[in-house]
């Protein structure tokens, strides 16, 4: 900058435009850059270089610990350290900063919010203010820095022993060269190969797949190989010792970083070193083991759990399926309770499918839960029950069948269903007396549709004494499909009977409706004699008896 | 032959680098095009005049922003106006064709104005081509200029590199060099002495010293590739460490990596042998053969480094490209070398790369179980020639074509009976094995001042007889040279 530059451009623009400048970095460091204030704050720097701009397209700052030098006098000053732009630039070594023409066009605000980057890290960071902005590539502004006081000597020139004298060093010369001269075979160096000079194109693009495939890897998934095998070669218990330290260190920053591959790439490689890791120490051995009880304990889980849910990109069902192909039974009552919640169906898919695994292999804990009335997960534990058809949760669910809540009764029915074994449904059959309507529904409907005859009395007692006023038409139906799927022909008479207009002991006008159900009932059994009564049935005056009677038919004609 | 698609800024709208970078690369590009393309066909064949469409198109584009295009040479760089250009694998080849060309003819400036015609780019080409058919020795520049003057090219201007501005430049170039290089071992001996010392250490002076050694090769090459000849400035590990940082950023500067690339790549390179900081001293510094066990325990350093590099977390992200190269410089594309692995990986890109430099900094180094060095072209030659070594052989090339047949550093005897030092690679590729020399003995065997007499081993006479020609190389010893006082 010459001297002339200051009868031009007065201190007092330099000092409106800094001014501006740290007005701006508050105004950075509080709104986003869709705030108006935001907005405002980068026109007022663009306008304040304006004048700067008209005078020279240069500014050089001097950088002080409280303030900016311009032309030999101090333009700006701010002596609270926490609030001085000078003393951020400053204590990272920065003595000098120059803009030019052009910065404030996008420059200037990058370079601002780097500032406030700088000066919300931590004293232990691997960055600061020089790091930052050596990475933005700055074109309009520059800066002169000092480093730290460097611990070596400097770089001389290295005292040497006295020279040979110039006669003996000329006759050595002559030597070599006569030497080389006599050699037979001697390559002309002009010849050396051309080849060498230059990359071919193939080369290039060879060279440049290669660079690709260096930034497309898994770097961390490749590091923390090299930490796997280093465990399975080194015997020396300090060195395993040395690498499950760190992989415990790295265990939460994985978890952190939402990195679910490398999560469970982590657990499969410790269960592999636990099975091949030669010469191992029992509590090196409960270390390896420890990763994944801990990872699948409610708490930690949890919390995994929740960051797959806060994830804006789900992570896939491989990373994921292999994550969880790694958690310990005691997962399972937490992601029994986070399945229902889970809204991508990918997602819960292989989170079910996780359940299911560690059901299968760990029924000791299903029952476990089936017999914590008060868990949430009581409900996923009846489903995955019913899904794996675990015979031997039957007595815990037949003790859920008097649970107070209706809903667990109902999955307790359910499984009880899907099992379908004689001892299930024998606990099954109390069901149908239970007091919800959903309840003993299930129940009737899974005796019928396993034919179970130790559920007959029951139902016939309901079917015929007639019981069911109370119930809706659905219920009805029900009890009276699942008696003519148990009672078969023998109960023919009596269903025909209530069939009939006027039928029953009493020959008492029953309802369309429950004749209807009669007609359905006599579906069931299938005879031709069930044949014959639903097809009389066919011209009965009743619209709702003869549709009931023509789908019965219809059913049993398949 | 098509460019790169040029941006337009919007109309009134201040051009930004972006614009400028691409634009220029495009004009570059185009040159180079039409350059080709006149070399290989008559001016009025029609690749010609396409090419010649488009080289005006692009200059075009920029100037309808721009007053002027001034094309720079500045080192190896090319600038637009302010801007730079970056050096990348797919320019890689036009680039340097064309910063050839403008050091062949001494031009340090291109100027283009508003107004400028095809016709003139035309004149202009075919006089570039035309003149490089004579003889050197020949002041070409003002040749052209006057040539273009007369032929009534009104809208191109050039101006010479200045020698004295080029001398300040490469004096005050050697003292920011030796700052830097000499930050790199003090940061490297602070890393390995912490770990040593079982003391916790950051990676931000690590970063500040790679970004360092990056903007060095960036801006100047060779000074700083000079430094790595320095053979007994410190501990061996240390300035090794910093050596092959430098030598694999130039590396990976030729084959055009960006400046974030470079820093990966110097980063890791800077701390690849950074698991000999737990190796025994006395393992480390044993003058004799090392036995077979002494040679097992050296063969950890590989696998400490990379527990090492774990270890180094701070607040960010762990060096994990840097713990690959830590881990598997010395293993061969094959995975034989060492340490062993179990799980089947190629050893990564940089990796490979790193092996490279570091292979030929140590085999050209006196060290502690190394007495005597091998000469710099021997190195390169058996890298080259023995695949048994391991090194990926398009790596080596290239490490050739960066630093010449005669590396930096080789001690030669020319066939005038001088001796000198060689002090950088040709910057004209066809020159490699005739690298600039520093004079270091006159024909009359009398020693010359350091750091001695810089000369081109490419200048002819005016038959066309190159003034000087390398005989052989030879031991720097046998004269009493340190070939390190000759870039310091």
């Amino acid at each position: 900058m010459s001297g002339t530059s200051a009868t031009v451009l007065p201190p007092s623009q330099v000092e409106e435009l800094i001014r501006t400048l740290v007005k701006a970095l508050r105004a950075f460091q509080m709104y986003l850059p869709n705030n108006p204030i935001y907005q405002r704050a980068m026109g007022n720097v663009a306008a304040a270089f304006a004048p700067i701009w008209a005078a020279t397209d240069e500014l050089v700052l001097g950088v002080l610990e409280s303030e900016f030098h311009w032309e030999g006098q101090v333009v700006y000053q701010q002596i609270a350290r926490n609030e001085s732009l000078a003393w951020t630039l400053y204590k990272d070594g920065m003595r000098a900063l120059t803009f030019r023409k052009g910065v404030e066009r996008e420059e200037i605000v990058r370079f601002l919010e780097l500032v406030n980057r700088a000066r919300l890290l931590p004293p232990d960071a691997s960055d600061d203010l020089l790091t930052l902005l050596w990475e933005h590539d700055f074109q309009y502004l520059t800066y002169q820095f000092v480093e730290p006081l460097l611990d070596g000597p400097p770089l001389e020139a290295a005292s040497t022993a006295p020279a040979p004298s110039a006669g003996v060093v000329q006759r050595k010369v002559q030597e070599e060269v006569e030497a080389e001269r006599r050699r037979p075979g001697v390559v002309d160096l002009e010849e050396f190969e051309s080849t060498l000079y230059f990359l071919d194109e193939r080369e290039i693009a060879y060279l440049g797949e290669e660079l690709v495939k260096e930034y497309a890897q898994d770097l961390r998934g490749n590091a923390l190989a090299v930490l796997y095998d280093l465990f399975e070669l080194q015997t020396d218990p300090a060195i395993r010792s040395e690498i499950l330290g760190i992989l415990d260190s790295v265990f939460p920053y994985l978890l952190n970083a939402r990195d679910f591959r490398a999560v469970g790439g982590l657990l499969r490689e410790l269960r592999v070193l636990r099975q091949r890791a030669s010469a191992l120490a029992p509590d090196q051995a409960a270390q390896l083991d420890g990763f994944a009880e801990r990872l699948s304990s409610p708490a930690v889980l949890s919390q995994l759990l929740q960051t797959i849910d806060d994830a804006t990109l789900p992570p896939s069902e491989q990373d994921l399926g292999d994550l969880f192909r790694e958690l310990r039974p005691a997962a399972l009552e937490r992601l029994l309770v986070w399945l229902p919640t889970v809204s991508a169906e990918r997602i819960r898919d292989v989170a079910r499918a996780a359940c299911e695994r560690l059901a299968d292999a760990h029924p000791g804990e299903i029952m476990r839960l089936l017999r914590q009335p008060g868990s949430a997960a009581l409900p996923g534990a009846l489903e995955l029950c019913a899904r794996l058809k675990l015979q031997g949760a039957i007595p815990a669910l037949a003790e859920l069948l008097g649970h107070a809540d209706p809903q667990v009764r109902l999955g307790a029915v359910q499984a009880l269903g899907a099992i379908g074994s004689p001892g299930a449904l024998s606990h099954l059959a109390r069901a149908i007396d239970d007091p919800h309507r959903d309840v003993r529904l299930a129940a009737v409907r899974q005796a019928g549709a396993h034919g179970y005859k130790g559920a007959l009395r029951r139902i016939e007692a309901v079917v015929l004494r007639r019981d069911l006023k109370d119930a809706d038409l659905t219920e009805k139906m029900a009890f009276f499909e699942a008696y003519g799927s148990i009672v078969g022909a023998a109960g023919l008479p009596a269903l025909v009977a209530l069939l009939a207009p006027r039928g029953g002991l009493l020959r008492l006008k029953q309802s369309p409706e429950l004749r209807a159900c009669a007609a359905i009932a006599i579906g069931k059994i299938r005879t031709p004699e069930a044949r014959a009564a639903l097809q009389a049935a066919m011209n009965d005056k009743e619209l709702v008896v003869r549709n009931a009677a023509s789908r019965a038919l219809r059913e049993m004609g398949r | 032959m098509s460019g790169p698609e040029l941006p337009r800024p919007a109309e009134g709208a201040a051009p930004d680098e972006g614009f400028l970078r691409q634009g220029g690369r495009g004009l570059l590009f185009t040159l180079y095009g039409a350059l080709r393309s006149l070399k290989l066909y008559p001016v009025e064949n029609a690749a010609v005049q396409k090419a010649l469409d488009e080289l005006q198109a692009a200059a075009r584009t920029l100037l309808q922003a721009e007053d002027a295009i001034e094309l720079r040479l500045s080192g190896d760089f090319i600038f637009v106006n302010a801007t730079r250009l970056r050096l990348e694998l797919d320019n890689y080849a036009y680039f340097s064709h064309i910063v050839t060309i403008l050091r062949d003819y001494d031009i340090g400036i291109l100027r283009a104005e508003r107004g400028v015609e095809r016709r003139e780019w035309q004149i202009f080409l075919s006089l570039l081509l035309s003149l490089s058919g004579k003889e050197r020795g020949v002041p070409r520049f003002l040749e052209l200029q006057e040539r273009l003057g007369a032929a009534g090219v009104a809208h191109l201007h050039l101006e010479p590199r200045t020698e004295v501005e080029e001398e300040l430049d490469r004096e005050h170039a050697k003292e920011v060099a030796k700052r830097t290089y000499a930050q790199g071992v003090a940061v490297t001996k602070d890393v390995i002495n912490s770990v040593r010392m079982g003391r916790a250490t950051g990676l931000k002076r690590v970063k500040r010293a790679v970004q360092t050694i990056v903007d060095q090769v960036l801006n100047n090459e060779t000074s700083i590739i000079g430094l790595t000849t320095i053979r007994d400035y410190d501990e061996y590990t240390f300035t090794h460490s910093v050596n092959v940082c430098i030598f694999a950023v130039a590396l990976g500067k030729r084959l055009g990596l960006t400046k974030s690339q470079l820093y990966d790549l110097g980063t890791a390179a800077l701390l690849h042998d950074v698991g000999k900081a737990r190796i025994p001293v006395e393992v480390l510094n044993k003058t004799s053969a090392l036995d077979e066990g002494e040679w097992r325990v050296m063969q950890a350093h590989p696998w400490l480094g990379a527990l090492t590099l774990f270890g180094m977390r701070g607040y960010d992200e762990l060096p994990y490209r840097a713990i690959l190269v830590a881990h598997e410089h010395h293993m061969k594309a094959d995975l034989s070398g060492y340490p062993r692995t179990i799980r089947p990986r190629r050893p990564s890109f940089y990796s490979r790369l790193v092996a490279v430099a570091d292979g030929f900094d140590a085999a050209t180094t006196r060290r502690s179980y190394q007495s005597i060095p091998i000469e710099p072209d021997q190195v390169l030659r058996e890298m080259w020639e023995n695949e048994s070594r391991g090194y990926e052989r398009v790596l080596v090339k290239a490490l050739i074509n960066l630093i010449g047949v005669y590396p930096v550093g080789t001690c030669v005897i020319l066939d005038t009976f001088e001796v000198g030092i060689v002090a950088a690679a040709n910057p004209d590729q066809k020159f490699l094995h005739r690298p600039l020399v520093r004079i270091a003995i006159g024909a009359d065997g009398g020693m010359l001042p350091k750091p001695g007499q810089l000369v081109n081993l490419a200048e002819q006479s005016a038959e066309g007889a190159f003034l000087r020609s390398i005989v052989k190389v030879t031991n720097p010893d046998r004269y009493g040279l340190v070939v390190g006082d000759y870039f310091v």
